[in-house]
């Protein structure tokens, strides 16, 4: 295990000495004092272990391909966007757009969220523990976001394809978001993923998919068209 | 994209470091925007007594036209202190409540002299540039209070000069400051109804309509709280904006959610800000911070001590 603090550093310092530790292949990383400056461990491309031992500022472990990063303290604005693989773990609260247009992995964040969490989302999984905020999945394309509390308005806006599944209230379903049946597929699912993160508490979920009246253009829909534009 | 900050220190303590908190926090956000700085700070200056911020004209002339102004004001009110710093005057007067005609006197000595903050506790100080300049000038740092709000600007649709700077004082009103980050984008239809209903506009700055907007509501008798929701309604596009009185704080958070704000709140004080690099450098450590949703509209009260 190694450290790298970050006093008196810039964010490319940082992230310059957290890749050559990388490179040098060391397996797990501590990042101490880091006092939420931007863009920290981007573009980390190994299954190394990195720990953030405080909050982070926006975009951290923005398109990541495989490590496994804890933050503890809480996020800025998109945290892991763009991800392919690995595990970004928030101990606290997270800013608007985390996890946007992730394409794999897992992001967890303890705390709630802003706005727009799981925007464009192109796969993997988004857990937030606490509450979501506006717009939570807008046009996700798929993946699964679960949500164990209460979701803000436009919950699922102009979703394409994927689930949500929402343990608390919802203040207000979005363009063409519907609620469906849980199968029992989507409750061992919800079980298995949730248990691997420590949430053990059953919440009565809702899930959340795309209608499908925005799939295709039809001129007889014209007013959903224009409500949803 | 501008950087926004507020604080306060929730004992009722009239002696915070208020100053340095701000500039603190607006340092770390100085690359938000560098065209110019400023805060609204709120100090105890004493019962009775107006302190008057009067942005003076040309540079070299500002000691002979702030010589002009005192003169002036002194032909209504009891002038307590006078002195000229960088391109201001600051004046404390005995409050004899007429705001509005004092501010008119000080403006008729010359085109270019603006009454850019009034008010028991407030004081405004910004100018073009960033925030360590600000500092450079004024020493922003030393200053202690109750609370206090900080800008920091990347102009995007008006120029760049003092006047246009942010906070914007609430003309008309004591002590109601504001710092906004985002678009008003109904601006010029709002400005034209409020025109017309006289109320002076001094910039082409979106973000002037909050303070006007704000002045009208409450010398109407809205309270802070409420003309803060109000302007959920009557506001279209981007905004986080937060605004303060004499002895509180709030925020105003769009229904978009298109700005940044994050909020921490702990026993001893509030502390708000475009980012959360600004809450770490200045206030350092473990304290819970959050991003408030949309239309969410929250306000503070400064505690009052009872007199020592």
């Amino acid at each position: 295990m190694r450290e790298v603090d970050c006093t008196g550093k810039t964010s490319r310092e940082i992230n310059q000495e957290i890749r050559q530790l990388v490179s040098d292949g060391e397996q797990e990383i501590v990042v101490l004092r880091p006092q939420a400056r931007h863009n920290l461990a981007v573009a980390i491309l190994q299954p190394v272990k990195l720990v953030f031992e405080g909050s982070v500022g926006y975009y951290c472990a923005g398109m990541v391909d495989g490590p496994s990063v804890e933050i503890r303290g809480s996020a800025g604005w998109g945290v892991a966007e763009g991800m392919m693989s690995g595990t970004v773990i928030v101990t606290q609260n997270a800013g608007n757009s985390a996890a946007a247009s992730i394409r794999g992995g897992t992001v967890v964040v303890r705390g709630s969220v802003g706005a727009r969490a799981g925007i464009a989302m192109k796969g993997g999984t988004l857990i937030i523990q606490g509450n979501c905020g506006y717009m939570t999945g807008f046009m996700m394309q798929k993946g699964t976001i679960i949500v164990c509390g209460d979701a803000e308005e436009a919950l699922g806006d102009s979703i394409y394809e994927g689930r949500i599944f929402v343990g608390g209230n919802i203040a207000e379903l979005g363009n063409d978001a519907v609620i469906q049946e849980l199968t029992p597929e989507d409750h061992n699912f919800l079980a298995s993923t949730l248990a691997r993160y420590g949430i053990t508490s059953a919440y009565p979920f809702k899930k959340i998919v795309a209608g499908g009246r925005l799939w295709r253009f039809d001129k007889k829909e014209f007013e959903t068209w224009r409500e949803a534009l | 994209m501008c950087g926004i900050v507020g604080f306060l220190d929730k004992s009722g303590n009239r002696q915070a470091p208020v100053g340095q908190v701000l500039l603190n926090m607006l340092t770390a956000l100085g690359r938000r925007g560098p065209d110019s700085a400023g805060v609204a700070l709120y100090g105890d200056h004493g019962d009775s007594r107006l302190v008057v911020r009067v942005k003076l004209g040309e540079p070299g002339l500002c000691d002979a036209q702030g010589t002009q102004v005192t003169e002036r004001v002194k032909a209504t009110a009891r002038v307590i202190e006078a002195s000229v710093r960088g391109e201001y005057l600051r004046l404390v007067v005995d409050d004899q409540g007429d705001l509005t005609s004092l501010e008119r006197a000080i403006e008729a000595t010359g085109e270019d002299i603006e009454v850019v903050s009034m008010g028991r506790r407030l004081e405004v100080v910004k100018q073009v540039g960033s925030p360590e300049n600000l500092e450079l000038t004024y020493g922003i740092s030393s200053f202690v209070g109750t609370h206090g709000l900080g800008h920091t600007r990347m102009s995007t649709e008006s120029r760049v000069d003092l006047s246009h700077s942010q906070p914007f004082w609430a003309h008309g009103l004591p002590d109601v400051a504001v710092v906004h980050n985002g678009h008003i984008t109904n601006y010029h239809k709002l400005r034209r109804r409020y025109e017309q209903q006289g109320y002076r506009f001094y910039t082409e700055n979106d973000s002037e309509i909050i303070g006007v907007y704000l002045a009208q509501q409450m010398s109407r008798g809205a309270s802070f709280a409420a003309a803060l929701r109000s302007s959920l309604r009557d506001f279209d596009g981007s905004f986080s904006y937060l605004a303060a009185t004499a002895d509180s704080l709030g925020f105003v958070k769009d229904p978009f959610a298109f700005k940044p704000l994050v909020v921490t709140e702990t026993s001893s004080y509030v502390a708000l800000a475009t980012e959360e690099i600004a809450l770490q450098t200045a206030l350092g450590g473990d304290f819970p911070v959050w991003e408030p949703g949309v239309k969410q509209v929250q306000t503070w009260q400064v505690e009052e001590r009872l007199a020592a």
